[in-house]
């Protein structure tokens, strides 16, 4: 059996067919700097075509567009930024934000780090931290090009969280993970099973440190681009065992999370978590937990 | 802030910077707000508002400093469509394409460029009085700092 085939007859016993996906270009407005209706007319005055994206608020699928999305004025001027579809939706399903300590834990290249400010309009304090140096710097444009003003950032490996001294209300943690398909044309060569546990230990000890940075009402907020579910619903399973931790429901666009993987029983809170497979937008994991009382 | 301060001042501005929460780090100066403030010992790469650089003694304004500018009484043009997307593709500007003029037209003083959003795109260098009539294709303003520069650092 070949690489592909492989991954494929896993994603077909999660229960999933295979599909070739290629999600179009989604943008998300920033709603701290212009006003979207203002936005919308300007972006159909240099000819891009918008298709509305029903899960979300303010973000938009890209239909046609005359121009290059990355180079136009209103892109530089922090009026929007590009985004896939799904990988909008963790940060939208934390509750409350305005006004919280918000820690985004591997931030880099910084695309939710900037919803989370929008979100939060710019009140309260996002700490944003990565451990690649390089990559800190695409995140600091992006917050410098979107006038963020709520933010700090540090070059730190966010199973270091705690040298920081600071409990957080809400912990985005979009965990570094095998990626799927959709991002990568070669990504079925590229990728092992092996590559994939190794992640999937990587993503317990950030889940396991940052624990230990959260309130005791806080919220965190998992989320991979990865399709695997070792780094998925074994690592919540996993979590809600040894962490202290619960799912808590959340209401966005996907699937419930898969229980039985792979012959393996998992516990029933895990299809609170949601599973986007790809089509529409690209492949999405997202799962919300607080601390058991 | 005074070096801060007194760049400004060749916009034809009167910015003050006293009691604002300023932090220099390595010459990199940021904005800083109430909440941020505990943050401001601790060696971060980015916090709050950039508002630029100083090395050896000379300003390097960033986009963000100059949109405040922008927003006060400064010299500052307005340039058409055409201009604007030179402008950020890092080109100087033409006189014919100046459709408004605020401020000092003199040649030698600093300038910003807006938009006809009256956005701030960046800022330049008067090369020949704005009160001159054009010919065509004579660089009025030399562009020396736009928003194409997000596109071009990353590339």
């Amino acid at each position: 059996m070949n690489k592909k085939d492989f991954f494929i007859k896993r994603y077909k016993q999660l229960g999933w067919d295979f599909v070739d996906a290629n999600p179009k270009q989604a943008i998300r407005i920033n709603t701290c700097n212009i006003e979207p209706e203002k936005l919308l007319i300007r972006l159909k005055k240099i000819g891009v075509k918008l298709i509305e994206i029903p899960f979300l608020k303010n973000a938009f699928w890209i239909n046609k567009s005359r121009v290059s999305l990355g180079a136009t004025a209103e892109y530089l001027l922090g009026f929007y930024s590009i985004q896939d579809a799904a990988s909008q939706i963790p940060v939208s399903t934390f509750t409350k934000l305005r006004r919280k300590k918000v820690l985004d834990a591997c931030a880099a290249p910084g695309g939710k780090t900037v919803q989370l400010a929008n979100f939060m309009d710019n009140t309260g304090v996002i700490v944003a931290i990565d451990m690649s140096k390089k990559r800190l710097i695409a995140l600091i444009n992006h917050l410098e090009r979107c006038h963020v003003k709520n933010s700090v950032v540090f070059h730190l490996d966010a199973r270091q969280t705690s040298v920081l001294n600071i409990k957080f209300d809400r912990i985005l943690i979009d965990a570094p993970c095998s990626g799927n398909f959709t991002v990568d044309n070669n990504w079925f060569n590229r990728r092992t099973i092996e590559d994939i546990k190794q992640n999937a230990i990587l993503q317990r000890e950030l889940l396991t440190k940052c624990v230990n940075s959260l309130n005791d009402h806080g919220e965190i907020v998992y989320s991979t681009c990865s399709l695997e579910p070792e780094e998925n619903e074994l690592n919540m399973d996993w979590a809600i065992r040894n962490l202290n931790l619960k799912i808590e429901k959340i209401d966005c666009f996907g699937e419930e999370g898969v229980k039985n993987v792979y012959g393996k029983k998992l516990h029933s809170s895990v299809t609170r978590c949601k599973r986007i497979w790809p089509g529409k937008t690209q492949g999405f994991f997202i799962c919300k937990l607080r601390k058991k009382w | 802030m005074k070096l801060f301060e007194d760049f400004t001042v060749k916009f034809g501005c009167n910015l003050s910077l006293i009691g604002k929460n300023i932090i220099n780090k390595s010459g990199r100066i940021f904005l800083l707000n109430k909440n941020l403030l505990k943050y401001s010992k601790m060696n971060f790469l980015y916090a709050g508002l950039y508002l630029g650089k100083i090395k050896k003694d000379k300003i390097f304004p960033s986009l963000y400093l100059l949109s405040i500018l922008s927003k006060i009484k400064s010299n500052k043009v307005i340039v058409d469509d055409k201009a604007a997307w030179l402008v950020i593709c890092g080109r100087d500007i033409f006189g014919e394409r100046i459709l408004k003029v605020e401020g000092s037209t003199k040649k030698g003083n600093l300038v910003l460029v807006l938009n006809t959003y009256d956005e701030c795109l960046g800022y330049g260098k008067i090369i020949h009085d704005l009160d001159k009539k054009p010919k065509q294709n004579e660089v009025f303003i030399e562009n020396l700092l736009d928003i194409g520069d997000f596109l071009r650092r990353e590339s």
